[in-house]
């Protein structure tokens, strides 16, 4: 399957995403703190970051699954608040949680969350078949995903995302807990994404998979953007060749599990 | 996509996964079935007119009792013999010829027997001498619902005998024009029923157990549907597209009220089937009550999901609150056998409502017009919750 996306006009920003002092409180607790991101068209853009850091935070909001205290987005050149239907039709979002529903076979989801985006009947048929032809899960098509391996229901997530085509796809730490076979399957087809034409922000803690896959990469903690830039020249000015080294000079070494993280995360829903 | 298609397609998709959970659809069928035999055994439903008394008998039939003769008169024996006959015949009691009192009373604390009846010496001379004649009764008093039954029994087959004695004597002695029924009985009632038959206890609960299983199942259904959908990241896959957030509750009460209006109609098969409840009422009004019914209690299921942090304590939440509406809202038993403070408590509760006019259509055939006032206050309830509801939700979806 071509995952090219149809041509967008000239006169769009150069940008698919731009935040300015985008903010998110959960009483006292400020989860994202004046965060200002822009996020060029057709590029994969590693948002990376501890535990508890507000990278999920950010991106609930920039999903609008999550209303900003302060600040504005624009995704596709639509406010995630005031046009957040606009913005829900031309994103995607993979999440590290299954978005499916197990009892159901894998055909049943993909026309059932199709069908959500208004995709006509026979269109949508023709689209989960080429999609399931993609991951090569076309032979389980009828059986429960609940019996998938956790590669197989991670391809599943991902082609969810694509079922309506959307410019920008959020990709959650896709490749937590997958096989190495998987993980790569992951990874080769967030490139073909970029390739043809998607918008790609990738959270994860593997700072290889950051390192090959993302054009510019922001590290965030505490809820802000500590560094910004493309791989090669966060390496060049932490002066290292290791993404790893990059994060953990800009976040320091300490271990994160202390009880203001878990705090925010089960804010923002993530426990 | 219109927010009604979307509506449908969530509905379908929740009863889909019904479905397709082949042993929850096992228990979806089986726990109607359940409830109603259980309670079928606990309240029996072949019930028979007492030919003597014209009395619907005590649900407890076919009791052990004792009887002791301590008189050897003829009429003694009689009035024994016609006893036990009545008792047996109409499965009211079985009958135990003791002689002695405290073996009998041995029985009633072995829980042996349930009573005593004794006919003491002197009996018949009274009866002989145109004298007013004793019986003792003793019953179990462990036992307070099944010693009243009894002394209403014994009551009831005494009056029987009383009234051939009686019948007797004005023969004997009376001018024989005298009709004997005038003089025992001047005046006689007749009851003209409301519905054919013989009303049992299920004409009452069938109907008050469709209202309970349609409103509480979408009470449950849907607070622990949404909170489920929470937990497991489907709600975020429902919310990032592009449809109204209130067609995913929409949705969710569709699939939960048909799910209850199937358990509802199970409860109402079975009643015919196996209690022999006669069904007057249109099904369309049963329909019509039972959705009024979800909409007055789903507000605060709703509430419940947007409140709950996780499933679990939805469901705690839940149970707490059908406890008292179950006991309290005239289910079980007519909310006027409760004390008056807590009659106003059960019938703050919608599902009185809801039972009392299920009850009116399934077994009056009332009209919607009759129902009006229990609809009103549905609907009021209905408009209520849901107004809290709403704006609840979609902020605790967005926070």
């Amino acid at each position: 399957m071509s995952l090219q996306r149809a041509e967008l006009p000239s006169a769009l920003s150069e940008y698919a995403i731009e935040t300015h002092g985008l903010t998110k409180k959960f009483g006292s607790f400020t989860a994202v703190d004046h965060i200002d991101l822009a996020v060029r068209r057709g590029e994969i853009y590693g948002f990376l970051g501890p535990n508890g850091a507000g990278k999920s935070t950010t991106i609930r909001m920039l999903c609008t699954l999550l209303k900003p205290s302060s600040g504005t987005a624009k995704v596709a050149e639509f406010d995630i608040e005031t046009e957040a239907n606009e913005v829900r039709k031309r994103i995607g979002l993979v999440s590290e949680k299954l978005i499916m529903y197990t009892r159901l076979t894998a055909e049943q989801n993909l026309m059932f969350f199709g069908k959500l985006y208004g995709i006509d009947n026979a269109e949508l048929k023709a689209k989960v078949d080429e999609l399931l032809d993609m991951v090569k899960l076309t032979p389980f098509k009828d059986r429960s995903v609940g019996g998938f391996s956790s590669g197989m229901r991670q391809r599943m997530n991902v082609i969810r995302a694509l079922i309506h085509d959307p410019e920008v796809i959020f990709l959650d730490e896709p490749t937590t807990a997958l096989d190495p076979q998987s993980t790569k399957f992951v990874r080769d087809t967030i490139l073909d994404l970029k390739k043809g034409g998607h918008t790609i922000i990738l959270t994860t803690h593997i700072m290889e998979e950051a390192d090959e896959l993302s054009d510019r990469i922001s590290i965030v903690d505490h809820g802000k953007i500590m560094a910004t830039g493309t791989v090669g020249g966060l390496k060049g000015e932490y002066g290292t060749e290791s993404m790893l080294e990059v994060f953990l000079t800009v976040t320091g070494r300490e271990l994160r599990d202390s009880a203001s993280d878990r705090v925010s995360m089960k804010a923002v829903g993530r426990m | 996509m219109s927010g009604w298609k979307v509506t449908t397609e969530i509905a379908k998709r929740d009863l889909l996964d019904l479905w397709r959970a082949k042993m929850l659809l096992v228990f979806f069928i089986m726990m109607p079935l359940l409830f109603m035999t259980m309670f079928g055994f606990i309240y029996p439903p072949t019930v028979q007119v007492n030919p003597y008394s014209g009395q619907i008998p005590s649900p407890y039939p076919n009791l052990e009792l004792a009887i002791i003769q301590q008189d050897n008169g003829q009429v003694a024996r009689n009035v024994e013999a016609q006893f036990i006959q009545i008792a047996e015949s109409q499965g009211i009691f079985r009958v135990n010829e003791i002689t002695d009192y405290a073996t009998a009373k041995n029985g009633i604390v072995k829980g042996e027997l349930s009573g005593i009846v004794v006919i003491p010496q002197g009996f018949s001379a009274a009866i002989q001498s145109d004298a007013q004649a004793t019986i003792q009764v003793t019953v179990d008093q462990t036992n307070p619902t099944v010693a009243a039954a009894v002394q209403s029994e014994v009551a009831e087959i005494f009056g029987a005998i009383e009234n051939q004695i009686s019948t007797q004597y004005l023969q004997q002695n009376v001018d024989p024009k005298v009709d004997p029924t005038f003089v025992l009985q001047p005046i006689s009632i007749t009851n003209i029923p409301l519905i054919q038959g013989v009303p049992t206890s299920f004409e009452y609960l069938a109907p008050s157990f469709m209202a309970l299983t349609v409103i509480t199942g979408a009470l449950n259904g849907v607070s622990t549907a949404i909170s489920r959908e929470k937990e497991q990241g489907t709600m975020d896959g429902l919310l990032v597209a592009p449809i109204p957030r209130q067609s995913v509750i929409l949705g969710k009460i569709v699939a939960q009220t048909t799910r209850g209006l199937i358990q509802g109609f199970l409860i109402l098969g079975l009643s015919m089937l196996l209690f022999g409840v006669v069904i007057y009422g249109s099904p369309i009004t049963m329909v019509l009550v039972m959705v009024l019914g979800v909409a007055s209690f789903i507000g605060v299921g709703i509430i419940v999901t947007s409140l709950a942090p996780e499933q679990e304590t939805a469901q705690m939440m839940t149970t707490l609150l059908q406890f008292p509406m179950m006991f309290l809202s005239g289910i079980l038993f007519p909310i006027d056998q409760l004390p008056v403070p807590v009659q106003y408590i059960g019938k703050a509760f919608p599902l009185y409502y809801a039972a009392d006019a299920l009850r009116k259509v399934v077994i009056l055939n009332a009209s919607v017009n009759i129902l009006m006032p229990d609809l009103l206050v549905l609907l009021a309830y209905s408009v209520v919750t849901m107004a809290i509801a709403v704006p609840i939700f979609n902020r605790a979806m967005s926070r």
